[in-house]
């Protein structure tokens, strides 16, 4: 049940985010008589404090949140898995030198060095996807190393080798389909991570900027009318909330579903 | 059923803020009055404060030589004047309530040596461009001195109105900005923080409490929660509505003084252009603004002075007129194919930003692109200083003398000397200001200030907008808070708890 209700609101957070584009949504036009008025049938989420519609603006945020967090994901993901496995094949100093490098980064608060970079670089979603990418990589990187090291020395790597595939064929072809399956479960987890960050730099004003709507913005420019329009808060919190629960409860159920020994506990059982 | 839900989730989201806040602060002591305030004081010497809340404060703490009525005209306050000459002004200081606070009399060398140091150059004071008319300060006796001006100025008593130190500290060299000591209706306690100020009412003993809560919403569930008792504007319009309806608060609310308007650039090849900013004026919808936004706490402006000023003229407001803005834009040389396009300088305040946000989409509907840039107030105030804007929106604060014209609109007043931002300049309304500022007859001035309001709303350097009410919110037990024009805090002196 709970599955499927995860299921159900990604499926929707998706298709808003990919159809956005095509739906009547007006989430800039301001009405003042509207202002801050609570939710009824003509605005199913009330107007905001320029009487835009809240629930456009919500869907527009979707939209923002859903596609940094693929474009952030993917690009960490990309540069992280790369960087890692480059590093566990070819080992010596540069291998050193990245795990140096890596710590570093796992040292530093990865919201906080967002934050800074973001400030530095100027708000704007550009800049925010850059700074996200730059603090994500790292765990990637650092899983695909250990899982490349683990993997590396297996017969048919060896047989690989000792057959003279290159490098590239044999990281690409023997190594990658063998660590895909924990990075994929690490990525799922990402994406949560990425659309609390996103709503987190919006709030402090370094991610979307006015008049453009994001979760975070919608719930910083609410705040102040908290006491008289809730909902203004409620709403976009609620969609944060049930999309980062969703993608985390479907990263564990993902992450239970490829791991070879939680299906043999589960056989054991029927045992 | 949906609008009781809705209520629900009010009641659930104060509840769970009180109790928060409740987990957070320490019970504060029951016979103080405690009075919330968005933003501390940045000093307490007279002599060098110029933000709004200290000179609030500051008025609690020291008295001035000279006052405002209702009409903004100077009266008397420590002393009385003569005009001597033109040049040559005698002030005699009253009899009773002359004491320092710790227990000294206040004769007319403090008022000379409180004077003396703000004519210091090295004192850096910010009255010094407003005081440095004063050529020589010459004490007759106790209760009696003469100051001498280098030219006449027939709004000089208007002038002297920086609080009254003792000669004894400044001697000392005492730190007044966090030691203060005046004869003010409070004397100082303790500011054993940046956010907390102790005072006590001479009269009484009352003691009174400035606390500083930034955040609006804070302030109101402090209020609420019986943590303060006081909390006066910088609220948004909204919140005071919603505090009207609240059991055990007043609000009450009345007419400021206070000018908002929209300022430009007059070097600018787009924005020199007058019709370019007659159509930006026409753009404008203040009636919809004030209605929806301010919730009608303030009302429309068409001169810098309020219509009670004794120098303010009654003047048509420029009403919205979006076919006649856009012929405008049409003879300037804009239209569709070829788009005006200004950018907006705003401070990065919340409400300001809400403000600009509305008057883009209300400027986009005659056809004007606009760009709203917000910066922090630093930044911003910079580059309106340094004519480094198109377009930017500002209030002037407290104002009650008319040589303001001078400072604002004088062609030879351009930043630092002035502040004629924009760089207007325009030789009716420079001789306008020479003939009001030579004038020594009170009602010949008032109807030259008159004229000057007019000729400066058909020019358009700056477009009026409003002038925001002034409010004050209490818990039911305060009594006796009457609201000034200005903002300012002088009813403390007798409100009272139960």
């Amino acid at each position: 049940m709970v599955r499927r209700l995860a299921i159900l609101v990604l499926l929707a957070w998706t298709l808003v985010a990919l159809g956005g584009r095509w739906l009547p949504l007006h989430p800039d036009r301001m009405a003042l008589p509207h202002i801050l008025e609570a939710p009824d049938s003509a605005h199913w989420m009330g107007a905001d404090d320029l009487g835009r519609p809240v629930l456009d603006r919500l869907l527009v945020g979707a939209g923002v949140s859903f596609r940094v967090s693929v474009l952030v994901v993917s690009l960490s993901l990309w540069f992280g898995v790369l960087i890692g496995s480059l590093a566990a094949w070819y080992g010596g100093r540069a291998e050193r030198l990245l795990v140096l490098v890596m710590d570093v980064f796992m040292a530093f608060p990865g919201i906080l060095l967002a934050i800074a970079l973001a400030g530095l670089l100027g708000p704007g979603i550009d800049n925010l996807v850059f700074a996200l990418t730059l603090v994500g990589w790292v765990g990637y990187a650092r899983l695909a190393r250990a899982q490349v090291l683990s993997v590396r020395q297996r017969e048919h790597v060896q047989a690989a080798q000792a057959l003279g595939t290159p490098s590239w064929r044999i990281i690409w072809r023997h190594l990658l389909p063998l660590i895909s399956a924990p990075l994929v479960v690490e990525a799922t987890f990402g994406v949560a991570a990425v659309v609390i960050a996103e709503s987190g730099l919006s709030f402090l004003g370094l991610g979307v900027q006015p008049p453009d709507a994001s979760w975070g913005s919608m719930i910083r420019d609410g705040v102040r009318y908290m006491l008289v329009a809730p909902h203004l808060v409620l709403a976009p919190g609620i969609a944060l909330m049930l999309v980062v629960l969703s993608v985390n409860l479907l990263g564990d159920q993902l992450r239970d579903w490829l791991d070879v020994r939680s299906g043999l506990r589960e056989q054991g059982r029927e045992r | 059923m949906g609008a009781s839900l809705y209520q629900i989730v009010i009641r659930t989201t104060i509840l769970y803020l009180a109790l928060w806040l409740g987990g957070c602060q320490a019970q504060s002591s029951h016979t103080a009055i405690r009075f919330a305030l968005a933003t501390v004081p940045s000093s307490l010497d007279p002599r060098y404060a110029t933000d709004a809340t200290s000179e609030r404060i500051n008025r609690l703490l020291y008295a001035r030589l000279v006052d405002f009525d209702e009409q903004f005209r100077p009266v008397p306050a420590l002393a009385r004047w003569e005009r001597l000459s033109a040049t040559h002004y005698r002030f005699i200081l009253r009899k009773q309530d002359r004491v320092f606070h710790d227990g000294t009399r206040l004769n007319a060398d403090d008022v000379a040596a409180t004077y003396r140091s703000v004519l210091d150059r090295r004192t850096a004071s910010p009255h010094y461009g407003t005081l440095k008319l004063i050529r020589r300060i010459s004490v007759i006796d106790a209760d009696t001195l003469d100051f001498f001006l280098d030219h006449p100025a027939p709004l000089f008593p208007a002038w002297m109105t920086v609080g009254i130190v003792p000669k004894a500290a400044i001697e000392a060299g005492r730190p007044l900005d966090h030691q203060p000591l005046g004869s003010g209706p409070f004397r100082f306690v303790a500011w054993p923080q940046a956010g907390r100020l102790e005072l006590e009412r001479v009269s009484d003993g009352q003691r009174l409490v400035f606390e500083q809560v930034h955040d609006p919403t804070m302030r109101v569930l402090k209020l609420l929660r019986g943590e303060v008792d006081l909390l006066q504007n910088d609220l948004p319009p909204e919140l005071l509505n919603w505090l009207r309806t609240r059991q055990g608060i007043q609000v009450v609310t009345r007419p400021g003084s206070n000018f908002s308007y929209l300022g430009f650039q007059l070097q600018d090849a787009a924005t020199g252009k007058l019709s370019v900013r007659r159509a930006v004026a026409l753009a404008i919808d203040r009636d919809a603004i004030i209605r929806y936004v301010f919730r009608g706490a303030a009302r429309k402006a068409s001169a810098l002075l309020p219509p009670e000023h004794w120098a303010g003229a009654s003047l048509p407001f420029i009403e919205r007129d979006l076919p006649r803005a856009r012929a405008l834009l049409a003879a300037a040389g804009y239209g569709p194919d070829h788009p005006l396009h200004l950018v907006y300088k705003t401070s990065s305040d919340p409400f300001r930003v809400r403000l600009a946000t509305i008057l883009q989409q209300q400027l986009a509907e005659a056809g004007i692109q606009v760009t709203v840039s917000s910066y922090d107030w630093g930044t911003f105030f910079g580059d309106i200083k340094a004519g480094n804007f198109q377009l930017y929106s500002l209030s002037w604060v407290g104002i009650k003398s008319p040589d303001i014209f001078r400072y604002a609109f004088y062609s030879q007043s351009l930043p630092p000397a002035g502040a004629n931002r924009g760089r207007f300049s325009d030789v009716q309304t420079d001789h306008l200001i020479d003939a009001a500022m030579q004038s020594n007859d009170l009602q010949q001035q008032a109807a030259l200030y008159r004229q000057l309001q007019k000729r400066l709303l058909e020019q358009l350097p700056v477009v009026p907008l409003w002038f925001e009410s002034q409010y004050v919110v209490a818990r039911k037990g305060i009594s006796g808070y009457r609201l000034a024009a200005d903002g300012n805090f002088d009813a403390l002196s007798y409100v009272t708890r139960r």
